[in-house]
Formats: structure tokens, sequence, C-alpha cells
């Protein structure tokens, strides 16, 4: 028998009864669908993830100052700082990163005219605007002139720019930064959390020399409180937080056995709590998908020992015209198969339509991928066979006598 | 089936020897036939009449390659029945056997076109192939233009040549019909009877026909009586209904006469 007349004959039996392929089909239709929106936000997450680190800068450390016991007192991180310019430029020659930025940060208030707004004002040099992604929507960054000369100037976070200047150009314009003056030299393109100083939008960059200067006093004239470093990539991240700690250890002179007098703060961790969150959601509703789909499967079953034991007679009239015992059972298996992948394919519509309209909220990106369907459609067809061959058997053993007198 | 030459009268098509059966309930054994031998050749027209518990039906079965005998050899067209797997049955039964049932049993969801289509489909031919074989036998028993309607959309004697048409489709050499004008009027019984007989006599058709109207066996040429599971009569038919209907009478008589003993 071939296989279009196979098909053709699935088709038959399932228009027969409609709302009982239907009510059969739901369960699959769930499970499919709940497997295909696991893939899509597992994937989603992960896409929103990279997105968000890759905003940030990426593959970033932050090194910072860490307090040694002293006597049983351990002060707050950072209160004591360990970690000095020579550190930075040290760290920024080594082969496996990129670049590491000094930073010195505080909260001052800004003002230009009569408008006035406090946020964190970071001292750091050009290297940063590098390795943090920082790009410029207008205007120039701060160079190493600016840093070697301890000039006054400032490059404004974008909503601080709003804020200040609403429409007016604020390149060379001159702002107060606790009430000192700083000309403006250039404004942030970028958006969203920073790692270190929250909305990037809000930040004002200084050079370090200057915030040194005018803006925050620091224990000696060389530390700062914090090195942001950047490996020259993801896989040698491990490494470089490595090599970062034999370095410093080395330059601060510490022995075997004393505990560090700092820290290495790898976002890459975020990352992969974010992983984690992702896969439990995922584990979570592949978990639903897949009893959705035990559940549809054995309904499918049901139905078919039902639909098997109705069609005796036609199965005797089957097998007395010449159909073999195999013949029946593919026409009942592939009946099986067909009322699965029938609802695999509107499970995956359901799922697409429902992932688009997230989408369409802007929160979230999700997208049913060529491989989910893929993995749907294989997962419905080997439902189908295997919830549908014990009645397809079943079929096949029948005798045609026996079918010839049910009535 | 072109080699076959399906109609050509005088070769062996059917012989059973010896042949019994058995059902087995519970391990009680309960013989049905008690050891049949028949043969048919070729082109013949031959109908099998019994009482119920006669046998007949199990004979029809095993002879239809429905049933497979308990003891004794069934050969179909060259062919040892009993050494034969399921689905080699199935396929004997595909290519040599076109079977009309009292009930007609075609296959509800399906169009006429296809119920006829079906043996030719189960014997591997294209769908495209088999619809136009179909038609062309639909043609032939006067239903052409009701290809696309449902069976239920039928009268019973339309339906009944629908299931001729499925039974000719394959072109078998032996057209088993069981009790085929069982569900008929008079009127339409003698249209399909005479469908029979025309095929019989214009092709050579090989036709078995079980039924327990001697009206309706009149049409065969050759009959076979059962009884109690073995053969009772066999040989022509004129010859046989008329035996037949002096055995009727003298139990008749009989029977009036030990009623009149009894009063």
């Amino acid at each position: 028998m071939k296989f279009t007349q196979l098909l053709a004959e699935s088709a038959g039996a399932m228009l027969a009864n409609p709302l009982r392929t239907m009510l059969t089909m739901l369960g699959i239709i769930i499970g499919i669908a709940s497997v295909v929106l696991m893939l899509a936000v597992g994937d989603g997450i992960r896409a929103f993830i990279n997105k968000e680190l890759a905003m940030l800068g990426s593959n970033l450390v932050l090194v910072q100052s860490d307090t040694r016991k002293n006597a049983g007192l351990r002060p707050r991180t950072g209160s004591v700082q360990t970690i000095t310019l020579d550190d930075a430029e040290a760290l920024n020659r080594l082969p496996s990163v990129a670049g590491a930025a000094p930073m010195l940060t505080t909260f001052s208030q800004i003002s230009y005219g009569n408008d006035n707004n406090n946020t964190q004002v970071q001292g750091t040099t050009p290297i940063a605007f590098k390795i943090r992604n920082l790009r410029m929507a207008k205007g120039n960054p701060i160079t190493e002139v600016d840093v070697a000369s301890a000039s006054r100037v400032a490059v404004l976070g974008k909503k601080t720019a709003e804020q200040l200047f609403y429409k007016t150009d604020p390149i060379g314009q001159t702002i107060r930064i606790d009430n000192q003056s700083f000309q403006v030299t250039g404004v942030l393109d970028n958006e969203g959390q920073s790692f270190d100083a929250g909305d990037i939008g809000e930040i004002v960059m200084v050079p370090i020399s200057t915030a040194r200067v005018t803006l925050i006093r620091t224990a000696s004239p060389r530390t700062v409180q914090y090195v942001v470093v950047q490996a020259k990539n993801a896989d040698g991240l491990n490494d470089m937080v490595q090599d970062v700690k034999e370095l410093l250890r080395d330059r601060h002179r510490m022995r075997a056995d004393d505990a560090d007098d700092f820290r290495v703060v790898n976002f890459g961790e975020f990352a992969k709590s974010g992983e984690a969150i992702a896969t439990g959601l995922s584990v979570a509703l592949g978990f639903i998908g897949a009893i959705s789909l035990v559940v549809g499967g054995i309904g499918i079953m049901n139905i078919m020992l039902v639909s098997v034991t109705e069609r005796t007679r036609e199965i005797g009239i089957r097998m007395a015209i010449g159909a073999r015992p195999s013949d029946v059972l593919w026409q009942f298996l592939i009946e099986a198969v067909a009322i699965c992948v029938v609802s695999g394919i509107i499970g995956i519509a359901l799922s697409a339509a429902l992932a688009a309209a997230v989408t369409a909220t802007g929160k979230f990106d999700m997208s049913v991928g060529f491989k989910a369907i893929a993995i749907a459609t294989l997962f419905s067809c080997a439902i189908g066979v295997f919830f549908g061959f014990y009645p397809a058997r079943r079929a096949s053993k029948l005798q045609p006598v026996e079918c010839l007198r049910y009535e | 089936m072109e080699n076959a030459t399906p109609n050509s009268v005088g070769e062996l098509l059917v012989q059973l020897t010896d042949v019994r059966k058995s059902y087995f309930s519970n391990r009680v054994e309960t013989p049905v036939l008690h050891g049949i031998n028949l043969a048919m050749q070729r082109g013949d027209f031959m109908a099998i009449m019994g009482q119920s518990g006669s046998g007949k039906s199990t004979l029809m079965n095993v002879l239809g390659c429905l049933d497979t005998p308990t003891s004794g050899t069934y050969s179909l067209a060259g062919q040892n029945v009993g050494t034969l797997s399921r689905a080699e049955l199935a396929g004997l039964r595909n290519r040599t056997i076109g079977f009309v049932f009292q009930s007609f049993n075609l296959l509800k969801r399906m169009s006429i076109l296809d119920n006829v289509a079906l043996p030719l489909i189960y014997a591997g031919v294209a769908r495209k192939a088999a619809r136009e074989r179909a038609r062309l036998q639909l043609d032939k028993v006067g239903l052409g233009e009701y290809a696309s309607r449902q069976p239920n959309q039928l009268s019973g004697g339309q339906q009944q040549r629908v299931a001729i048409a499925r039974a000719l489709v394959a072109d078998p050499p032996l057209i088993l019909a069981d009790e085929p004008t069982g569900n008929l009027d008079t009127r339409t019984s003698a249209d399909i009877m005479a469908v029979f007989t025309e095929l019989n006599r214009e092709r050579g058709q090989s036709i078995i026909l079980v039924t327990h109207e001697p009206d309706i066996a009149a049409f065969a040429k050759r009959l076979v009586r059962l009884k109690d599971g073995l053969v009772l009569y066999d040989g022509p038919a004129r010859e046989g209904l008329r035996q037949m209907q002096q055995d009727d009478a003298k139990d008749r008589a009989s029977q009036d006469s030990a009623d009149e003993v009894n009063t």
C-alpha cells in the first residue's frame, strides 16, 4: 500500500469524527506548544543576557581592594585602598588582558545654569571607553592628554546631558561638579544598567587625575578604588583572572599563605546565574510539556483502541479483499502518527503566535527557531509511533473471519 | 495477472481433499466439516446449499482463504493454502478471489470509486491507475455516474453492483458470493443474478455462490448440497434442485405422518 494512499485514508479517518480527533489532539498540542515555548524562552533569555552583557562590555572583571583581617577586625570592602594606578598599568601590560582601566568614583552634585542633579562621577582613563564599550553620541571621549594634564573636562551620560541641557548642544559648555567648573567634551550614546554605576545614561566621566585632584580624596596619591579589566577573549577569561591574581599578589609582595588583599568580581558569573534561570524555566516548561505529551499520548492510544474496535468490520473487509496484516498495521500506525504530526504543527503554530505576542510587547525577544520546530516535529512523530503501535498491532492480529462476523 | 489466464475453461481451480474443520472452545472440539472432497474447474458456476449448521459458512470461509482447514488439503489456483502465512493468504485472496457479501460490505467513509479501487491498491497498483481501472469497472456494472457518491447514498441493488465491481476489478479467477441476494428484494435479486450469469457465460468467470434459496441456486450450473459437514449431492443444478424438492416433500410427508401418529 502506497504512502499517499495511507495518508489519504488517515485524513479520511480523522475527518470522520472531527470533534473526537480535535479533543484527542489537544493534549499533544499543549505538550508540543510547551516544549517549543521552553526552547524559545531558553533561547530568549540567553539572547537577552548576552545582549545585556555585550552592552556592559564583554569579558570584563572588576578588581577591587579587599581588606585583610587585622587583629580580628575586617573593615568594609574598599575602605582600605590597596590597588594603585601602577597596578592598573601593570595589569594593562599582561598578555591576556585587552585593557585595564583604573576607576575612582563618587556621588557629586552637577549643575548647569539653574539645573542641578546628583549623579555618579567616574574618574577614569581612555581605556575605559574601549573596554566598557562606550560609544559617543557626540563630541570626544577623554584623552590621554586630558589625563596627563588633569584637564577639567567631562563626558556626560545621555540622560544627564538631556536633563541639564534639554535641546541645547552641551559640547563646549561649562558645567559645575561639586562647584568646580568642567568643560563638556562629549556625550555618551549608551543606555541601560552598568555593573558599577547604576544607569549608564546618568554617569559623568572625567579624567582620573582630575577626579583625584578636585573631587575624590584618596589615601595615597596613586591608589584607585577599582580597576575594570577586559580579557582578550571569552575563553581566556578564567586564565586571565588567574594571571591578574598572580600579578597582584606578586606586586603586593604577598607570601604564599597570605589572603588576597583584593577581590576579582567576574561578570561572567552573572551570565551563569542568568543561564541557570533560563535552564530552570526550560526544565519547568519541559516538564509540563513532557507530562502533557505522555497524557496526550495515552489519549491517542485510547482513541486508537476504540477506533480499532469500532472499525473491526472494516478491518475484516479490508483483509478479505487483500490487506495484509502489515497493511492494517501501517494504516493504524500512520493514522496515529498523522494525528500527532497535525497536533505538532498546531502546537508549533500556537507557540509561534505566543512568542510573537510576547515579542510584540517589546520587553523580551522570543522566537521559535528551526531547531525547536525540528525537535517538536520529531517528538510528535515519536509519540505517534510509540502510542500508536500497540493499537495498530492489535488491529493487524485480528482474524478476518471474526471481523466479518462482527456487527 | 496478465499471464495467469484466469478464465481459461477446464483447468482445475479449486480442489478440496478430505477437508476437515473443527472449532475449539475450552478445549472441546466441535467438528463442523467432516471431510469434504470437492473439485471445481475454471469456468464453472457452482452453488453451495445447505441448511444452517450444515457447515456452509465454514466451507465458504475455507474456500475464501479467510480460514484454514484443520486437516486435509485445499489447493486454490495451484497453491496449497494450508502452508501459507497470513500475509501470503492475504496476497492470494487479493489475486485470486473476488468477494461479494450478503451485506455488501462497502467501506462507509470512502467514495464508490475508492471502494472499487481498493483491491488494486492492496495489490500495489498506483492510486491513479487503480482509480482509472475502478472507473472502467464501475461503467461495466452501469454505475459510472455514481463514482463520487458514498455507499449509503445508493440503493441495496446498486451497492451490490458496486461490490461486484470491486470483486471483479483485480480480475481474479474466482468470484465467491456469500448470499449475495440475501438483503435484496426479488426483482433486484434477479438483476444481480443476471449479472453473475452473464459474467459466467460471456467471460467464463468461475463463480461459487453460497445460498439457501433454491430460486437463486437455479442460476448456477452445478449444485453442491451440504448436510452435517458432508457433501450430500454434487452434480448438475437442475437435477440437484429436483432431488432437493423430492427430499423436502418426503420430509414433509414423514413429518405429517409422524404428527398423525402423535395425535
